[in-house]
């Protein structure tokens, strides 16, 4: 999916909840239309290596195949989701004449035992899951262009969706944070450090 | 006696290029071919293989000499743009990539300036060494410090530019500067004398190393022979243990399936290529038992609880999904 297709998308699949006249698609033909700052860019690529690092965990915890039906299911429907999230994302570079990284372009490093049952799983992904939050909250604020800041901010909201499933999994209550915390580019780059080199 | 012109040959011809420049440093073995490689490789490739005249120094400066007639037999480059310059005017044979690295930040074991990451170093007053964008491992500082958008936020705290990589090292060492870029592998010979931070995995550049004969070399067998016990699985392994990343493996390809449909339990067989590595099967999410028959063919059983859609192969680097559903009758 292009940065314009994105936005387009959030326009057409917004379309019934807005206000007859607002048109969201104006600002993918901005987003389409504007060159990139370096900022953006660089935001652009740490958003691209979390999808990579949330669609290697949740490959790798759906090959583990040590969950439930139920749990199984949703981590594959997680991994789907990170995977549209990381077309997207990598739109925005693509666009931009910027080659976005692949799986293969990092190395992954988790904890012993990280995949050896569903109760390890569970808890990793809720750590990660709370880096995804954080860093797409982040670069809702942090990225410069105005164009991308409805897509990102759906993206953080499919991530929320995703933490409060592994909240509940894991016994605690639903996600309920008034405001989440969000994380700055370096205080991300930093959490994702612990997984990735 | 070919011993003995070797050793003459090589000191009367270095003597006329000036060996390898004031930074180069050279080992001289007893037999064996004249090597010049990047000065990140001056542990490792005397580990591969002793029997060899070594010079190391930046690769472009080796490039350079090597263009102007250096008696070496080997080029080994921190970076593949260098021996494909080279190959493309004929200087030397065909480049084979040999072993992959990372960048990383190292500070003084004291850390006055407070360095924890990246983004520390676009701070007002730190001194930055690194080594100048002709050297491969400069042009990489660069390439991190563009992904990152800190180029010129950091680049107004360089306060020294190095002919290699090893200057960086011992500069920082010293504490002459607050930081410098070098890769890990450098890092990594002065562990407890320097700490090392790492730099994001997202704004790596790709450090890929390759080597080639060099065309007038007189020696292209033993050349050869060297190039061979680096690529072989001890010199590999003894990369591994100098902490180089081994050469990337090749994203696996599906080209074919014996069968478009079929029941669960049947066996079906996949085409493709670079499947050695394959780590999974999947029909449509489904794991699947596989066998890999060799590094184009797998053998699948159709999983019991497998649905109609895509089969995906994964392997350590990648994912290869059928461009055709395969589907399942019940």
């Amino acid at each position: 999916m292009t940065r314009r297709q994105l936005f387009s998308r959030g326009a057409q699949g917004g379309a019934v909840l807005l206000v007859a006249g607002t048109s969201l698609a104006q600002f993918a033909d901005d987003a389409a239309a504007d060159p990139l700052s370096t900022a953006d860019l660089a935001y652009g690529r740490l958003l691209v290596g979390a999808e990579l690092l949330a669609s290697d965990f949740y490959t790798r915890a759906v090959a583990a195949s040590n969950s439930s039906p139920s749990v199984m299911k949703y981590l594959k429907r997680a991994y789907a989701n990170e995977q549209e999230h990381y077309r997207s994302v990598a739109g925005i570079l693509s666009d931009a004449g910027v080659t976005p990284a692949v799986s293969s372009d990092i190395d992954y490093m988790y904890p012993r035992g990280a995949f050896a049952s569903q109760a390890s799983i569970l808890k990793l992904a809720q750590q990660l899951e709370t880096i995804m939050l954080g860093t797409y909250l982040g670069a809702v604020g942090g990225m410069q262009s105005g164009s991308f800041k409805q897509g990102l901010a759906q993206i953080a909201a499919s991530e929320a969706q995703h933490l409060s499933y592994m909240w509940t999994k894991n016994g605690l209550k639903a996600f309920n944070a008034a405001f989440p915390a969000a994380l700055t580019i370096d205080q991300a780059s930093a959490a994702m450090d612990a997984f990735t080199s | 006696m070919r011993y003995i012109l070797g050793v003459l040959a090589f000191a009367v011809l270095g003597a006329c290029f000036g060996a390898t420049g004031a930074a180069a440093k050279s080992t001289r073995a007893q037999a064996g071919v004249t090597v010049y490689a990047a000065a990140s490789l001056t542990d490792v490739f005397p580990a591969i293989d002793k029997g060899n005249s070594f010079s190391f120094a930046g690769s472009n400066a080796l490039a350079t000499q090597i263009t102007n007639g250096a008696p070496a037999d080997v080029f080994a480059s921190a970076n593949t743009t260098l021996p494909a310059q080279l190959f493309a005017s004929g200087v030397v044979e065909k480049p084979v990539v040999f072993t992959r690295n990372t960048l990383v930040i190292v500070v003084p074991k004291a850390n006055p300036a407070g360095i924890k990451s990246v983004y520390d170093l676009s701070k007002p007053g730190v001194k930055i060494d690194v080594a100048n964008s002709a050297v491969p491992v400069g042009s990489y500082t660069l390439q991190v410090l563009d992904q990152m958008g800190l180029r010129s936020s950091v680049g107004a705290n360089f306060v020294s530019q190095e002919t290699d990589v090893r200057t960086v090292l011992t500069k920082i060492q010293l504490g002459q500067a607050d930081a410098g870029f070098v890769y890990s592998t450098d890092a990594h010979t002065l562990l407890g004398q320097v700490t090392v931070i790492k730099v994001p995995a997202w704004a790596q550049p790709k450090i890929a190393y390759a080597m080639a004969i060099v065309a007038r070399s007189q020696n292209k067998a033993a050349a050869q022979a060297f190039i061979d016990k680096v690529l072989s699985k001890q010199g590999q392994a003894t990369m591994l243990k100098y902490g180089f990343l081994p050469i990337t493996a090749p994203v696996p390809t599906i080209t074919k399936l014996s069968i478009a449909k079929g029941k669960p339990g049947i066996s079906v067989s996949l085409s493709g290529t670079n499947l050695n590595g394959t780590t999974s099967v999947t029909f449509k999410g489904v794991p699947a038992r596989f066998k890999v028959v060799s590094g184009t063919k797998l053998t699948i059983i159709v999983p019991v609880k497998a649905k109609t859609g895509a089969i995906t192969v994964t392997s350590p680097a990648g994912t290869a999904t059928s461009t055709k559903s395969f589907t399942i009758i019940r």
